[in-house]
């Protein structure tokens, strides 16, 4: 599983294709690390095409959260896919990752 | 080519006809299986396809240096290398060990020692891969012997679990351990899979059996839990986990459950019901607190806990429910149960560990429901 990132006017879009798993976990932090870093702390990571995640990909997307809160900014979901949602609701941490529709809507209100 | 897989290979990097010759000999002498080469890029090639445990190289090739196939050789190949060479001087064997060589003898040398030199050179296990692997040959010992060893000895319920991991070992665990009243259980998923999330689970567990004298559950879970947290936030880990106290006069079981999700409570008559989740795992997030929650088992009821392994298996919780729940039904004993729930997961195709725990009350006398002897709770066997 590979990562992109495009800069968007408010945030940084994330995006890969996929396993989020203990392979490709690494590298999603990497991405948003070096996103976070080049100064876009309000994340968008797009799971739209994410069919399946473990808890290390949990692991990875809670890491992220904390790098873009740390920064001042925030880390958000969009596009979560079935069983991407089922883990999050088993975990519970469906409440401290926010989940939206699309890409554009995580930050619409904001 | 031969592929005997118990025999040594040896590959022999020599130009001089006569030498190799002699070095063949003394190697077959030594029961190697004996593949010649006459000069550097062939002998590459040789140690390639033989993948070879022994090489003697010489270091004048009319093709390539000595000291250049040599550190080609170590970019794959673990092989003892030992050098043979005219030249004189310390700094050529400087160079010749520096590269990744493990013997080097001058030139002419007695064939004797060349004989000593390799079975010394075969008396040090000195491959990496090897000892590594049994490093984790050993680790997984060590987690195995961390399982519960006794059997849960309690009046009129039966207890068993089985852990399965998909590396040597994994960061799933269950513990129990008797009390005064009754039994504390605990299955937890460490994040990961493998050393790092096996040293984790080992933590967890620790920490959990120190709260074990500990009144109340919840004082008992918050204390641990804080605990393990400071100890995750430095790895950036986290850990799901069940944690429950049966008091086993009363079939009250008391339990936390950390962002684990996948405890089941399946009575005697009715279907299953999934034990509501406290919150988030611990380590995921600061300030987390878990409310303990209680559910009574009744004569012929059974508490059934899962690792996500098993969850991955199906496309929903419905899913995942239903089989385990028949899954265990199905069983005359808890031990059968726990083995009927991993192979829900069948490792051929399990990405992550796996872990059961079923703790059975046993039907009272004259109330006895199913079949003779087992878990089912017949007649009607229900979806949820």
């Amino acid at each position: 599983m590979q990562f992109s990132y495009e800069l968007k006017d408010s945030y940084a879009e994330v995006k890969g294709a996929g396993r989020l798993n203990m392979v490709s976990a690494p590298k999603l932090r990497e991405v948003v690390a070096e996103v976070v870093a080049g100064g876009a702390s309000r994340v968008v990571v797009n799971l739209e095409d994410t069919v399946f995640m473990d808890s290390s990909g949990l692991g990875a997307l809670i890491g992220c959260l904390k790098a873009a809160r740390q920064a001042g900014g925030d880390l958000r979901i969009s596009g979560v896919q079935a069983q991407v949602k089922m883990v999050l609701e088993l975990t519970n941490m469906d409440r401290v990752l926010t989940s939206y529709p699309t890409a554009e809507a995580a930050f619409g209100d904001d | 080519m031969s592929t005997n897989p118990d025999r040594r290979r040896a590959v022999v990097i020599e130009d001089d006809a006569d030498i190799r010759a002699v070095l063949v000999l003394v190697l077959q002498q030594l029961d190697f299986e004996v593949t010649e080469a006459a000069n550097g890029l062939s002998g590459i090639e040789a140690v390639r396809n033989t993948n070879a445990d022994l090489v003697t190289l010489d270091l004048n090739l009319p093709d390539t240096d000595g000291i250049e196939v040599c550190r080609r050789l170590r970019e794959f190949s673990d092989a003892y290398i030992m050098m043979l060479t005219a030249r004189a001087g310390e700094i050529d064997r400087l160079a010749g060990l520096d590269t990744g060589a493990d013997e080097y003898l001058n030139k002419p040398f007695s064939l004797r020692e060349i004989q000593s030199r390799i079975r010394a050179l075969f008396r040090r296990p000195r491959r990496p891969a090897q000892s590594a692997s049994d490093e984790l040959t050993r680790a997984a010992e060590v987690q195995k012997s961390l399982l519960p060893q006794e059997k849960a000895l309690l009046d009129d319920y039966d207890v068993a679990g089985s852990f399965r991991p998909t590396r040597s070992v994994g960061g799933d665990f269950y513990d129990w351990y008797q009390t005064p009243d009754g039994l504390h259980v605990t299955v937890a998923d460490a994040m990961g899979k493998g050393m790092g999330a096996a040293l984790i689970a080992a933590t967890v567990r620790a920490v959990m059996r120190s709260v074990a004298a500990r009144p109340g559950i919840a004082d008992a879970f918050s204390s641990a839990s804080s605990t393990i947290a400071a100890d995750l936030d430095q790895s950036g880990s986290f850990v799901t986990l069940f944690h429950a106290r049966l008091h086993s006069a009363s079939g009250k079981v008391s339990y936390v459950d950390a962002g684990h999700g996948l405890a089941l409570h399946l009575p005697a008559v009715g279907g299953a019901r999934r034990l509501a989740s406290s919150g988030p795992p611990v380590g995921a997030w600061e300030g987390l607190q878990w409310a303990p929650s209680d559910i009574y088992l009744a004569p012929g009821d059974s508490l059934v806990v899962v690792s996500d392994g098993v969850l991955d298996a199906f496309a929903s919780l419905e899913d995942f429910t239903r089989d385990v729940e028949r899954a265990v039904r199905e069983q005359p004993t808890v031990d059968a149960a726990c083995e009927a729930v991993l192979r829900l997961a069948p490792a051929a195709t399990a990405e992550d560990d796996v872990t059961a725990l079923v703790v059975h009350r046993r039907p009272s006398a004259g109330v006895k429901a199913g079949a003779e002897g087992s878990l089912v709770r017949a007649p009607e066997l229900t979806d949820v």
